[in-house]
């Protein structure tokens, strides 16, 4: 690692992809979004020369985990193209669906936390990990509604998915934030109940805070700074999770890469912080 | 209980049709509102993305009204939003309000093939030496395979300077339309998607090579065009202008 490198990685977006061949901005590790560099062209040859420098994490947004149709054999092989290309030292998706019918619907839409569910997406998880020859990492999404009847806890939900399918876990500590105040969650329980061992990466990223008659709603939009909250269950979230590398999201109104930076070394200091308390006598 | 099939359904319905099946079974209905508004959003993001002269040309208000339509009526079927927008410019042809812009679909066409020239695979390209060991008798049957970045585009509009012209920084953005259209290959070369005019012979060729025909009948389809069609020079011209990735010979009649 080069002096003054940061341990948290950044999301490489398109208007920063000329700067990091340029410069070699100090930065540990970047992930993508996979489904922006399956094809051919500038992109990907672009990311084959970051991928010398920096170690790259792929972050899949289209593979649709919770299909009930199950989930779509030409772009998983896709995904795998990738990474017999890039060979990511992370692979990631969501616990979220957007397929259904044979239409996309561009998002990461909800699922109720039923047996049914379980079982659909430990599935579909399975299938990626044996098509990919490895082990994903499943992120918590944020969520904006809960079905009536969803009679498991979320982070039950994900346990016995990592417990059935073997598959790590993507916290995104923003999202826990975004979904407990939504939902009237406590999101320092939510950590708690989540099995620390299968923690492969932590993401931070900003919301939006959209207060109206008095009912505070917060939309996960990417668009802006970690929010305070977000940094305390970072604290929280670092202390439990121990080593997991952690990443800054920002895919809206994109900063410049200082103030990037400057997120991932403020990630950084919440880490070092934790390390040396841990590291002090009892 | 809705099982998760009607659960997706639903919520396919909710967020492409407004469907109400689904507000009965979530808490609090107006989250399906926040999730029918990112897609609407991120999919009218990717049109523009693709189609940013038909943007210029129609403006904001208009393009966001057929994006939203277009969004409705034709969802996208595949996960990755490059892929999306490929019927859009078939959907300006037959959409009622873009009648008077009866260039508009042709332009959107060509915004559409430099999209996917962009994101096509990578190819090795063959030498133009790859001829040489192919018996005479046997040319007639070639068929090529071309870099699949390569599309032909042929349109009554001028729409490379129609497209040109609406270029970020370009100030004068008048176009006659007088001047007729043309025969247009579109191709990625290093980085960058070039749009080259042709003559109408030489469309005719590379058209219908590129669609799999064997050498014969693209000649013939040149020479329909153009009776005095040079075969040799312009076999050459192919291997200057764009890559051929291989070479078959079609089973014999």
């Amino acid at each position: 690692m080069q002096a003054g490198q940061t341990r948290a990685g950044i999301g490489l977006r398109s208007p920063h992809a000329a700067a990091f061949e340029a410069e070699r901005p100090p930065v540990g590790w970047v992930e993508v979004h996979a489904e922006n560099y399956m094809g051919g062209g500038p992109a990907p040859r672009m990311l084959e020369r970051v991928r010398r420098d920096y170690p790259v994490s792929l972050h899949g947004v289209g593979l649709s985990l919770g299909s009930a149709e199950g989930i779509d054999r030409d772009h998983l092989a896709a995904l795998a193209r990738a990474v017999r290309r890039f060979e990511p030292f992370l692979v990631s998706e969501h616990l979220a669906w957007s397929v259904t019918g044979g239409t996309y619907l561009n998002d990461l839409l909800p699922l109720p936390y039923t047996e049914e569910a379980l079982a659909v997406v430990s599935r579909n998880v399975a299938a990626a990990q044996e098509a990919l020859g490895r082990k994903i990492l499943v992120e918590n999404p944020s969520a904006y509604l809960r079905f009536k009847h969803s009679p498991i806890p979320e982070p039950a939900f994900l346990a016995e998915l990592v417990r059935r399918t073997g598959c790590g876990l993507l916290c995104d500590v923003n999202n826990i934030q975004v979904s407990a105040s939504n939902l009237g969650w406590d999101a320092a329980a939510y950590i708690e109940a989540l099995p620390a061992e299968a923690i492969g990466e932590i993401h931070l990223a900003g919301h939006f805070r959209d207060e109206r008659d008095g009912r505070v709603l917060l939309i996960d939009d990417h668009a802006s700074p970690v929010a305070e909250p977000v940094w305390d269950l970072y604290r929280r979230a670092a202390s439990r999770f121990g080593e997991a590398p952690t990443l800054i999201e920002w895919d809206k109104d994109i900063p410049t890469l200082a103030i990037l930076l400057g997120e991932a070394r403020k990630a950084d200091q919440v880490t070092a912080a934790v390390r040396e308390r841990h590291a002090l006598p009892v | 209980m809705l099982s998760l099939s009607e659960i997706q359904r639903g919520f396919r319905d909710a967020l492409l049709a407004k469907g109400t099946a689904l507000d009965r079974h979530v808490v609090p209905a107006e989250g399906i509102d926040i999730h029918r508004n990112t897609v609407l959003v991120s999919l009218k993001t990717a049109l523009r993305d693709t189609f940013p002269v038909v943007w210029q040309l129609v403006g904001e208000g208009f393009f966001l009204y057929a994006a939203e339509e277009f969004i409705h009526t034709h969802p996208p079927a595949r996960p990755r939003l490059a892929d999306y927008g490929g019927e859009f410019p078939a959907f300006l042809a037959d959409f009622p309000p873009g009648r008077s812009l009866a260039y508009l679909p042709d332009v959107a066409r060509l915004e559409w093939l430099m999209a996917r020239a962009i994101g096509a695979e990578d190819t090795i390209p063959l030498r133009p030496d790859a001829l040489t060991g192919i018996a005479a008798g046997e040319t007639p049957r070639l068929t090529f395979h071309f870099d699949p970045s390569i599309a032909y585009l042929e349109s009554p509009w001028p729409v490379d300077a129609i497209w040109r012209a609406n270029q970020p920084g370009v100030a004068d953005a008048s176009v006659s339309l007088d001047g007729g259209g043309g025969f247009f290959e579109i191709r990625r070369h290093e980085d960058l998607v070039e749009m080259r005019a042709l003559t109408g012979a030489a469309f005719a060729f590379r058209e219908a090579l590129s669609g799999g025909a064997t050498l014969e009948t693209a000649t013939e389809a040149a020479r329909d065009a153009h009776p005095a069609f040079p075969l040799a020079e312009a076999l050459r011209d192919l291997f200057r202008d764009v890559a051929i990735c291989g070479l078959a010979l079609a089973e014999k009649p």
